[in-house]
């Protein structure tokens, strides 16, 4: 048996669910409510905190909103205007690079960082408590910190350690040509260690026994990864995959605090438009037509990535 | 296949909820005046940090007109998203009796037909109002929506110390400023051998428009204007007018050319600002009143003085803002909100918003009879007085300013920003934006 075949011999997803015939008769005839009740807390919190917003979004994003007034009816005049402005057209794209930036270099981080410190030692815990700190700060910090690091005179921080080997000084978040890459960076910093986390878990799951064969067998720690680690991954990355990449879509926080979508909007993403666009200008109807395109785009992506994933492991 | 059902239930239920709200909420106009019951209780919002000093100024001159009416008044403070909280109350059709607020969120509000019309004739001391004050609580059609409480002006900040040093005087053109921030950049006013001073302090973020509501003092100074104003009431956009794209240019080209604005000027609002002059970064800034306690503070009284804003190609026009009192939509108490108003602009009103040292909610008297300088001797406050009255100028009365200040602002933003832009091109092209915002607002001239 070669090694690959192993590894795909050993992942366990889809064999855990196969119940015996028993209990599955029992969940049918009888206590089918019994799921439901515990999941009722949460169902009722999100029914009213997430699912009536978000349906009232919809509503409102085919109307021109004034709340006082009463809204009337404008069908997909909101659409048309979102779709039809260069400004959002900018801003998808920006989103787009931004999404594929910050997701494809937080996950190959993410996953560098998941080798190094993948064991048991004691040591390696205070390391990953200390590479997961960027996930803990509040992201307020997290951004104003960034700020005073990107001073874009030659006295900043990061323009002194880029000077050492000649570089800069850089204009960073200030420089159009330079501010999405740099908010980029902030993101995988911050998205990394997150990664990171998953990663390790999903290496703990993969049989030790498959490298000590691997390694009996003569490969390199290069094949053992290649053959080994990361096939035995793949549910993994899927699921990160997802994840990080609706983060990338919902992209706000940081980018609102160090630009606001500026300078010249070359940082400007869909969630930054859709708050200026309904909080800032109170153009609420155009501003919820942007969020469910961005919502649509979500969700097209994630079912998109199950499907593939359905495909290659049936 | 089992997740797809329960998504799809998921989606349905969503789509019938969207369906009953949407129901719900259309066709209900103005319901009209509600039911009047002179003793109940007035709700007041403010936009001011909970727990803050604007919050005990506010609740310091609502005892005042308490004890002097007997009308009861509840004050709630709100800070962040205080339009947003407001629309959610609308949307219940149960607004607070009062909200004071910025004077240039008037168009939003009158569009949204929360606020209701002001009958000065019931508002006691209305006469007494400034005219400029009264005019910018006027909406397009010419009717009043608010009740000015409180005004304030640009004028320049300058360190004192600095000015010593480089042996300058304060500017009293745009020449002599731009060789006064010249100066202040290269010549090392804080003597510590390093280059790391700039000339001036500029908020050149585009959060809540803060570029161009920085750029106003100069833009207007020197005879542009954002939009203008027809002889038929409409407006035209006037970014590509000759005085318009002069000021844009002279503007740019501190932050390009003599490179005088503190560097990363374009991704800062005003807090990192106010830092810059407070830590001795930059020289001068272009503020309103409301910042000099916390400078006093935090870099001494004796460090910088208040200068009145140097004279542009045309005027010394500054911009002016200030606050109003909204009298809402569906009160049961509008008696008590006409005499609430009324109280607020009185001369007593005035000068006991005025009080206190960080504490005051009026910044400038908005009535005739008030005399700052009987409240607050400090001179600096009389200059401030000075400026509003003679140079004032607010954004004009439109639904929506927010949608001109927000693209103005951003090409500001993108100038400053970026020195390679074409200035002609990108004016032309806010100058359409402007214009397809005025049109969306329906007062677009053809």
């Amino acid at each position: 048996m070669s090694v690959r075949e192993a590894a795909r011999v050993t992942v366990p997803a889809h064999v855990a669910p196969a119940a015996t015939p028993r209990r599955g008769q029992r969940r049918r005839s009888g206590q089918w409510w019994v799921p439901w009740l515990f999941l009722a807390p949460a169902l009722v919190l999100f029914v009213y905190f997430k699912f009536i917003p978000m349906a009232q979004a919809i509503g409102m994003s085919v109307q021109d909103v004034r709340p006082y007034l009463g809204n009337t009816w404008v069908g997909g005049a909101n659409y048309a205007e979102v779709l039809g402005s260069d400004g959002f057209r900018s801003a998808a794209w920006n989103t787009v690079v931004l999404a594929v930036g910050q997701t494809a270099g937080s996950m190959i981080l993410g996953f560098c960082l998941a080798l190094l410190v993948e064991g048991q030692t004691r040591k390696l815990t205070f390391i990953r408590s200390a590479a997961f700190l960027p996930v803990v700060v509040p992201l307020a910090v997290t951004a104003e910190l960034w700020r005073i690091m990107y001073h874009p005179t030659g006295d900043g921080l990061i323009n002194q350690v880029i000077g050492l080997v000649g570089l800069g000084p850089s204009g960073f978040i200030n420089d159009p040509h330079t501010s999405l890459a740099s908010i980029a960076v902030t993101g995988i910093w911050r998205g990394a260690p997150y990664d990171m986390m998953i990663f390790l878990a999903g290496l703990a799951g993969i049989d030790r026994g498959l490298y000590e064969a691997a390694t009996v067998d003569g490969a390199s720690t290069r094949q053992r990864i290649r053959h080994v680690t990361l096939p035995g991954l793949r549910p993994v990355f899927a699921i990160l995959f997802v994840l990080a990449a609706v983060r990338g879509f919902r992209t706000f926080t940081e980018v609102f605090l160090l630009t606001n979508g500026g300078p010249n909007g070359s940082t400007e993403v869909v969630m930054t438009l859709i708050y200026k666009l309904g909080l800032e200008q109170s153009r609420l109807g155009v501003g919820s037509a942007g969020a469910v395109l961005l919502f649509a785009a979500t969700l097209v992506l994630t079912v998109c990535v199950q499907l593939l994933r359905r495909r290659r492991s049936a | 296949m089992r997740s797809f059902k329960v998504m799809a239930a998921g989606v349905g239920m969503a789509l019938a909820v969207a369906a009953c709200g949407a129901g719900g909420a259309g066709g209900a106009g103005r319901s009209g005046t509600a039911e009047q019951d002179p003793s109940a209780p007035l709700e007041l919002w403010t936009r001011t940090t909970p727990g803050g000093d604007g919050e005990k100024g506010m609740k310091k001159l609502v005892a005042a007109f308490e004890a002097a009416t007997g009308h009861k008044v509840e004050v709630t403070a709100i800070f962040d998203d205080f339009e947003t909280k407001l629309s959610q109350r609308a949307a219940q059709k149960d607004l607070p009796d009062i909200v004071m607020n910025d004077s240039s969120q008037l168009g939003t509000m009158v569009s949204q037909g929360i606020v209701r019309e002001v009958d000065l004739g019931a508002i006691k001391g209305s006469d007494q109002l400034l005219e400029p004050a009264l005019a910018a609580a006027r909406s397009a059609d010419g009717k009043t929506y608010g009740v000015p409480y409180s005004a304030q002006a640009s004028a320049l900040l300058i360190r004192k110390d600095w000015l010593q040093k480089v042996g300058l005087a304060a500017p009293t053109n745009w020449d002599e400023m731009a060789a006064l921030a010249k100066a202040f950049t290269t010549q090392d006013p804080d003597g510590n051998g390093k280059a790391d001073t700039y000339g001036l302090a500029v908020p050149g973020s585009t959060k809540r428009g803060y570029a161009s509501w920085y750029f106003s003092n100069f833009l207007w100074a020197a005879g542009g204007d954002f939009i203008a104003k027809q002889s038929d009431g409409k407006f035209k956009p006037a970014m590509t007018t000759p005085e318009s794209v002069a000021a844009t240019k002279w503007f740019r080209d501190l932050a390009c050319t003599s490179k005088v604005v503190q560097p990363g000027a374009a991704t800062m609002d005003t807090p990192p600002t106010n830092e810059t002059f407070e830590a001795g970064k930059t020289g001068m800034y272009v503020v309103g009143p409301y910042l000099m306690p916390r400078f006093d503070s935090s870099l001494g009284k004796d460090k910088y003085q208040v200068a009145p804003m140097p004279k542009g190609p045309k005027d010394s026009t500054v911009l002016a803002e200030g606050g109003s009192v909204y009298l809402m939509a569906g009160s049961k108490n509008e008696a008590g909100q006409n005499a609430f108003a009324g109280f607020a602009i009185s001369a007593e009103g005035q000068k006991i918003g005025m009080q206190g040292e960080k504490a005051f909610i009026v910044q400038l008297p908005v009535n005739k009879g008030v005399d700052i300088a009987s409240v607050r001797p400090d001179p600096r406050w009389k200059l401030y007085a000075d400026a509003y009255r003679e140079h004032g100028r607010y954004a004009p009365s439109i639904p929506n300013w927010t949608a001109v200040r927000q693209s103005t602002a951003d090409t500001v933003n993108a100038l400053i920003a970026d020195c390679g832009l074409d200035l002609d091109a990108e004016l032309k092209k806010v100058d359409q934006k402007l214009g397809e915002a005025l049109s969306q607002q329906g007062i677009g001239a053809s």
